[in-house]
């Protein structure tokens, strides 16, 4: 399982069910050339800021067997996983799933608790009650695409999305996986009292498919980019806290691991998502590793923040990478081709760092 | 290559602080199930579990319980490692976890919904999600490393000591402090019940007459390191975690594949990475949860892996329960300590050993043989099977 | 409860609890196969039984013991409602 030479880790394909579209790497290039924010104010619920999917996107991508038992955040997963499975024009033959996720299904929780507060135990659903361990919608994923090697749900707030593409790249090139669909998924929760902070919410998911360059060359997959360099570490902080401006270590491993110097970053994809203490720590961090300070881009303005991010922004580099453009709102800018940063962190101190280049020969 | 292996282990458990007072509960066949305390069972068929005493718990009241769990296993196992201060700053911390700080945020909720006296939102919900564990304990013990929760229902316990290993091999950390914490909660007990998955009486794993799971609760942490450092810093070792399998079965929500598909493919390929064949393995620590399905499915999977092999096999739920999340992490403590001890405890109350089983359950009292490769199962919902391997080193 | 009453019942457990659409619940009939792999059925399978037991519990009172085998009374919505009526009766 281990001990093999390191092999180079490709991204063949993507999908994503999000606030503002759905689809694959075509939808994610059409949506960067001309991104707008789905963050709108919901003067009705307590979040305030919230990108939300309209459930009219999945219509066509879940059939009626899922609709029944599957819950809605399950739905997203599923959606997402079939896109990026297609996108890719993969075999999903031994496939593993690597799933971040920040809430989980707490929808479907409180609706199992509400059946014995409301009914007693009678009242209790046993359908809904596998729903409430959060691995539900990577259980569902792993039916509904047939994954039946390994199948992991990390749960992480804000990076939970950059940590499973991590976790999948490390997987591939260590051998432990040979095709992974990596990503996250999450969904604006009703419990408004678990919303504190004040920033954008989104939901969604979104997949990459990852598998071994090498191998995706033999079978002619089209290589959408390359995954050169991860770390992750914790940064010091209290819980649901933030930290000091320090040395970003999961950077350093990172680029270390790609066999880059910092000032060959040219822009970073970062986790910034309308929290104003946290966003401040992150660039603080940033200019600690980057004093030449590379252009920044926050998806999470646009399309709140959710366990589906993180492969957004990595998809969103790889299409910088190989178009040699930054997304902007009113139109994307031009940009240096060749290798980007993907950065999140989290309150609390979890901390991701994600190299992501062009396909080179 | 580098090797893994385990220099530190720590838990709390039904039997009070300490692998100490785990090691002696479990080897010495007692039953720790007893009527709940912690929860309101009006109107429920199980009023039983397997519940930590007060006393074992670390930390300010004001933490979740199962945070609380949870620190003071991974101290003991720091502890018990004898890591420096400066070898924590960079070490990893991997955790197995489910129901998070869900016992509190019930308190909170339950209260919301039915009146009474007012809960406190902030403090009630600030721990509810799973990840909180590794930051409570991640700021607590200053770990540095790599930091990741992971949810994989009944098994994350047993992958979260899989992922640790990833982390060294693959040259990310040098020590890894991994394990798994739950605590008894509303929502697992009403759905266990629901499920009718529950025996009202202590659970007889691999029994003809079981009935069902009995709940549990507790925390195993163990200190797990890179072999060269180890060595180095002249660092005890218990064994070497020297392969592990994880598959997924992709069939149903909460029942297993009915030919136990995806856990013969977790324990071959977990005896195919450690490089040894099943005759090799002396002892199998099941899951052996006492549901009917869970044991006749399981019970058929290991007699097809092992059909040349004839290891012993026992099922510590039958002790202490189902623990959840730190299921797998305290019975890979059983299973070293198996190999460490030279003694394999045994599956309590069982009495008449299910037709589907081959093998010998070890029933009642603990069982004196030399084991040298040992392995330990989980398999959670979601069709999430993980069987390690542990070698004498 | 008259006969067409359990009927009705048993067919809005289907839409509350199991969550079929309320359309596909009305073609139901009397004799249309409830579990999962026999042709022409509703595809039920162990999950979903366990959730309608606890749904013929709440709504009927009566009690399925799962240690007997209740596989034959799952057959069609006609044999469920036999015997809940065999049972209500009974106790």
């Amino acid at each position: 399982m281990s001990g093999a030479a390191t092999r180079r880790v490709a991204i063949t394909g993507c999908g994503t069910v999000n606030a503002a579209f759905v689809g694959g790497v075509p939808e994610l290039s059409t949506y960067l050339e001309h991104p707008e924010s789905r963050v709108r104010a919901e003067p009705s619920t307590e979040p305030g800021l919230v990108a939300s999917v309209d459930d009219r996107a999945l219509d066509g991508l879940t059939d009626a067997g899922d609709q029944r038992r599957v819950s809605r955040i399950s739905r997203f997963a599923i959606a997402a996983a079939r896109l990026a499975l297609a996108d890719a024009d993969a075999p999903p033959e031994d496939l593993s799933l690597v799933v971040g996720t920040e809430l989980g299904d707490l929808r479907s929780t409180k609706e199992f608790a509400n059946g014995f507060l409301e009914r007693g135990p009678t009242g209790l659903s046993a359908l809904l009650f596998p729903n409430t361990v959060m691995n539900t919608m990577a259980a569902a994923t792993a039916i509904a695409v047939q994954a039946r090697a390994a199948t992991l749900t990390l749960n992480a707030p804000v990076v939970a999305g950059e940590l499973a593409i991590a976790r999948a790249a490390a997987g591939i090139a260590a051998g432990r996986f040979e095709l992974a669909l990596a990503g996250g998924v999450d969904q604006i929760e009703p419990i408004t009292e678990l919303a504190a902070g004040g920033d954008a919410r989104g939901e969604g998911a979104t997949f990459l498919v990852l598998e071994p360059l090498e191998k995706a060359r033999q079978r002619g997959a089209r290589v959408f980019g390359e995954i050169t360099g991860w770390g992750w570490r914790a940064l010091n902080a209290p819980p649901c806290g933030v930290g000091r401006a320090e040395p970003p270590r999961a950077v350093l491993l990172a680029l270390e691991r790609a066999g880059l110097a910092g000032d060959a970053v040219r822009w970073v994809y970062d986790s910034a998502t309308l929290d104003r203490e946290r966003d401040d720590w992150e660039r603080a961090l940033l200019d600690v590793a980057f004093p030449h300070h590379p252009r920044r881009v926050s998806l999470g303005r646009w399309l709140g923040r959710h366990g589906g991010l993180g492969a957004l922004s990595v998809a969103g580099a790889a299409w910088s990478a190989c178009a040699g453009r930054l997304p902007a709102l009113g139109g994307a800018m031009s940009a240096d081709r060749g290798v980007g940063l993907v950065h999140g962190v989290a309150r609390g101190g979890t901390h991701v760092a994600l190299v992501v280049g062009a396909p080179l020969p | 290559m580098i090797r893994t292996v385990v220099t530190g282990l720590g838990v709390t458990s039904p039997f009070g602080a300490g692998t100490k007072a785990f090691w002696t509960g479990v080897a010495g066949g007692t039953c720790a199930i007893r009527p709940i305390t912690l929860l309101d069972t009006d109107g429920f068929r199980c009023r039983i579990a397997a519940e930590v005493p007060a006393d074992a718990l670390a930390g300010s009241p004001r933490r979740s319980r199962a945070d609380r769990l949870a620190l003071a296993a991974a101290r003991e196992a720091i502890a018990d490692s004898g890591l420096a201060r400066a070898d924590c700053r960079d070490a990893g911390l991997v955790i197995g976890a489910v129901g998070g700080g869900m016992f509190e945020a019930e308190k909170w909720y339950w209260a919301r919904t039915r009146g009474g006296a007012p809960v406190d939102a902030a403090s009630s919900l600030r721990a509810v999600l799973p990840f909180s564990h590794a930051e409570t304990l991640g700021k607590a013990l200053s770990l540095g490393g790599p930091r990741e929760t992971v949810v994989a229902a009944c098994s994350s316990g047993a992958v979260s000591l899989a992922l640790a290993r990833d982390l060294i091999e693959d040259g990310l950390a040098t020590v890894v402090v991994a394990g798994g914490a739950d605590s008894v909660t509303r929502i697992c007990y009403m759905g266990f019940n629901a499920l009718r998955l529950l025996d009202p009486e202590p659970c007889r794993p691999f029994d003809r007459e079981r009935r069902g799971m009995s709940i549990g609760e507790g925390a195993a942490f163990l200190v797990l390191e890179d072999a060269e450092h180890a060595r180095a810093r002249g660092a005890y070792v218990y064994a070497e975690l020297s392969g592990y399998g994880i598959t997924t079965d992709a069939f149903h929500p909460t029942s297993p594949h009915p030919e136990g598909d995806g856990m013969v493919r977790a324990m071959r390929g977990a005896l195919s990475d450690a490089g040894i064949g099943p005759a090799e393995v002396g002892y199998v620590n099941a899951h052996g949860t006492g549901t009917p399905q869970n044991d006749r499915v399981e019970a058929r999977a290991i007699a097809r892996v092992f059909e040349t092999g004839e290891p012993l096999v026992s099922a510590t739920k039958s002790m202490i329960g189902h623990t959840m999340a730190a299921a797998g992490s305290l019975e890979t403590v059983a299973t070293i300590l198996a190999i460490v001890e030279g003694v394999v405890p045994p599956t309590a109350n069982l009495c008449a050993a299910d037709p589907d089983v081959t093998f010998d359950c070890v029933p009642g009292t603990a069982r004196t043989a030399a084991i040298d490769c040992a392995i330990s199962n989980s398999f959670g919902f979601g069709g999430q099977n993980v069987t390690l391997v542990f070698r004498r080193s | 409860m008259e006969p067409k009453e359990t009927v009705d019942e048993l067919k809005s457990i289907l839409v509350t609890r199991l969550k079929f659409e309320p359309r596909r619940a009305a073609e139901i009939t009397l004799d249309t196969p409830l579990p999962k792999g026999v042709e022409g059925s509703i595809g039920l399978d162990s999950l979903d039984f366990i959730e309608l037991s606890l749904a013929i519990e709440e709504r009927f009172g009566v009690v399925l013991d799962e240690s007997q085998d209740l596989v034959k009374h799952f057959a069609t919505i006609d044999s469920l409602s036999r015997f809940i009526a065999a049972q209500a009766g009974g106790s």
